[in-house]
């Protein structure tokens, strides 16, 4: 009998402390930190994917900083591409993120809900005078006071275009469509000169083109989902209406990101959207194809991708952790990593004059980057980051219903927006 | 002399029983514990009493996946139970090169799921081989949906998750098989009875405990299904996530920064449920069987 309950007691007992776990709330407390003093001692610095194509380069920045300020150690972690999200946030729930760590908006909001990030705006005096607008915007979250993270590199969509394909299905690529509307016309052309075969348009719209059509996609205070106006039911419609036309390949409805360049890669489509630096991958997939691309602005408002730093607030060496952050990100630094990286822009207002990105050598690769980097003045972030893995999955669903003719682009919109609101607030 | 304390049992399996508790009951218990909760994977989250589980009243997408999960499910487990064993009593027989076609009918197996996936995915697409051959013998004039039709990509991840299984039930089936009497199918040949006779009669019974095995493991994979319908959809689910299976969707809540953990940990306490469910009954049926 002893025996027995001293065996209940032990289970009891781990079971008591593994159950208390269970809902252990991550500190959010708002405890003022010191972010000025010496900049010494040893910090680490965490990038996703840059080894070890990058390596030699962020070794570079990495000396360069020991060097300026001595006595400082810069520990670099770089982890893979696959997981990067998950290793962050286990890094983050047992309280081991590095000083500074390369975040995306979307992945720094939630810390900085969660107080584990440094509001760097209050840290920093000259913040926005030396980064641009729209990145630092990038950083600034609807419910949230400050800036959570220095904009690093950015980057934005610019069209390419198959100009054998164009060629060869009677269009003029000196006359490229500039609205949603000549494109819908033009892949009409494709489709009937092609008998079906290739395609002009192979995307199905997102929230992004929601934004391009001047849908609000929030309400001003943030709190909640806004966009089923008869605005956003008519670029549903628009969609629905090629889809049924056969302007669109059927797969869309089932696709997922980057489906489009990849049957831009196959030449089963004309047209793709993707980043400044795109034709260097298709150059690599298809070389042949490479020659023949042609690129033009993004039709509508260029989406504005965003990498930046963030410094965790729980750093014990924040004076030097900010330095860091402000070193990788610095002008000269960033234009030296545009320049291994063609297609990335800086994110500092002392860049704007920069040659190397506002002159095309003449190449279609030039002419992409310049495009791109011309676009980002205007560019936007499209989708709010407050639009979570699960409200995406679900407005795409929805979204393909609509585009299928299952039900009406209202109802997709509604019930989308009901979705998300339940899941904003929960 | 008396050299064993009433603990020392428990310093032995101290070690084994903390393993088991931390890795195994912890995370099931913490399941439960979440459904109950709004908690994100940061912390944070609050109990919200049985509000995950009113949730699920009004959830379409909830429907559809319980749909597609249980359709699988019925259409595969018969299927697999017979298929394999109809193999098994082919492949059984001491033939020359019978080796062979054992293994070439267990390659499926050994593959990675996802790989087997991509492939099919090629073959079923609007432009790949099966469609392209269907037009060339003008069998069809227009591809068939394979992985944009509702019903007719399910039953493509289905057919997929036969092919794949045939293979391993097959093995257990060859095992059991050689348990079966010898004596009993002679003797029954000497009454006259044919071969479908046979079968029936004297190798179905005789495999009747391993088939309830292999219902059990149909019925459990079945119902977990993820990875076909996932590679085949580009891990949408298929259009408007119509086609997604129950895992799928626990897996589209407890994404990211921002996963819905509460709510995903209710409707992975739901699967357990129906899970075993048909698990038991078919436990049942064996002992009112036997």
């Amino acid at each position: 009998m002893r025996t027995r309950l001293a065996g209940l007691a032990l289970s009891s007992a781990v079971l008591t402390v593994l159950a208390g776990c269970g809902l252990s709330d991550t500190d959010s407390s708002d405890e003022q930190v010191t972010t000025t003093g010496e900049i010494k001692g040893t910090v680490t610095l965490q990038t996703w994917a840059l080894k070890p194509k990058f390596t030699d380069y962020m070794q570079g920045v990495i000396d360069g900083f020991e060097e300026k300020y001595p006595g400082t150690t810069v520990e670099w972690l770089d982890q893979p591409g696959e997981g990067y999200s998950e290793k962050v946030l286990s890094q983050a729930a047992s309280g081991q993120l590095p000083d500074v760590t390369n975040l995306p908006p979307d992945f720094a909001l939630p810390l900085a809900e969660q107080g584990l990030l440094l509001d760097v705006d209050q840290a920093d005096d000259k913040l926005r005078d030396e980064y641009v607008d729209g990145a630092v915007a990038s950083y600034e979250f609807a419910g949230q006071t400050g800036v959570y993270g220095y904009p690093w590199y950015l980057n934005t969509d610019v069209n390419y275009w198959n100009s054998e394909l164009l060629s060869q299905y009677g269009l003029d690529v000196t006359k490229l469509p500039t609205t949603v509307e000549e494109l819908v016309a033009q892949a009409r052309i494709v489709k009937e000169k092609s008998d079906g075969k290739i395609h002009l348009m192979s995307r199905k719209p997102g929230v992004e083109d929601l934004t391009q059509a001047g849908v609000d996609i929030l309400s001003s205070d943030g709190k909640k989902f806004v966009f089923n106006t008869p605005e956003a039911v008519a670029v549903l419609d628009t969609y629905r209406d090629a889809f049924a036309e056969g302007l669109l390949p059927r797969n869309v409805l089932t696709d997922a990101y980057l489906g489009n360049m990849e049957l831009f890669k196959k030449q089963q489509v004309a047209w793709t959207t993707g980043g400044g630096n795109s034709i260097n991958d298709i150059k690599v997939d298809n070389p042949t194809l490479a020659e023949k691309v042609v690129a033009s602005p993004t039709i509508g408002t260029p989406p504005l991708y965003t990498q930046g730093l963030s410094v965790s607030k729980r750093s014990e060496n924040l004076p030097t952790a900010i330095a860091l952050a402000r070193w990788v990100t610095s002008p000269e630094n960033q234009a030296a990593f545009a320049e291994v990286v063609p297609g990335i822009f800086p994110s500092t207002i002392a860049s704007a004059e920069d040659p190397q990105f506002s002159v095309s050598d003449g190449s279609n690769v030039g002419d992409a980057k310049k495009i791109a980097f011309t676009s980002l003045a205007e560019a936007q972030m499209l989708k709010p980051v407050v639009v979570d893995q699960a409200m995406d999955d679900f407005i795409k669903q929805q979204f393909s219903l609509a585009i299928s003719g299952e039900i009406t682009s209202k109802e997709a919109l509604d019930k989308a927006v009901d979705k998300c609101n339940e899941l904003l607030n929960d | 002399m008396k050299t064993q304390r009433w603990f020392t049992p428990w310093l032995l399996l101290g070690p084994a029983v903390v393993w088991l508790l931390v890795f195994n009951l912890w995370p099931a218990i913490n399941t439960v514990v979440l459904a109950f909760t709004n908690a994100k994977p940061l912390g944070g989250g609050s109990f919200t009493g049985l509000a995950n589980f009113e949730r699920m009243l009004n959830d379409e997408q909830l429907v559809y996946a319980l749909v597609n999960s249980i359709v699988y499910m019925l259409v595969c487990l018969p299927l697999l139970l017979f298929l394999p064993l109809l193999l098994a009593v082919l492949l059984e027989k001491k033939l020359p090169g019978i080796t062979f076609f054992r293994t070439a009918f267990y390659t499926p197996v050994i593959a990675s799921a996802v790989v087997v996936a991509l492939i099919w995915t090629w073959l079923l697409e609007d432009r790949g081989l099966v469609n392209g051959l269907a037009q060339q013998l003008g069998f069809i004039t227009e591809p068939l949906p394979f992985l944009s039709g509702r019903w007719l990509l399910l039953f493509s991840a289905i057919s997929l998750t036969v092919w794949k299984g045939l293979g391993y039930y097959m093995i257990i089936y060859l095992s059991a098989l050689g348990n079966v009497s010898r004596q009993l199918h002679e003797a029954a040949a000497v009454d006259g009875a044919g071969s479908v006779r046979r079968f029936w009669s004297v190798t179905v019974p005789g495999v009747r405990t391993t088939m309830l095995l292999v219902s059990v493991l149909i019925t459990v994979s079945a119902l977990r299904v993820f990875t076909e319908l996932f590679v085949l959809t580009n891990g949408t689910g298929g259009p408007g996530g119509r086609d997604m299976s129950v895992v799928m969707l626990i897996q589209m809540y407890s994404r990211g920064f921002t996963g819905h953990l509460g709510y995903a940990s209710a409707l992975s306490l739901l699967l357990f449920v129906i899970t075993v469910g048909p698990m038991l009954l078919l436990l049942r049926l064996n002992r009112k069987a036997a």
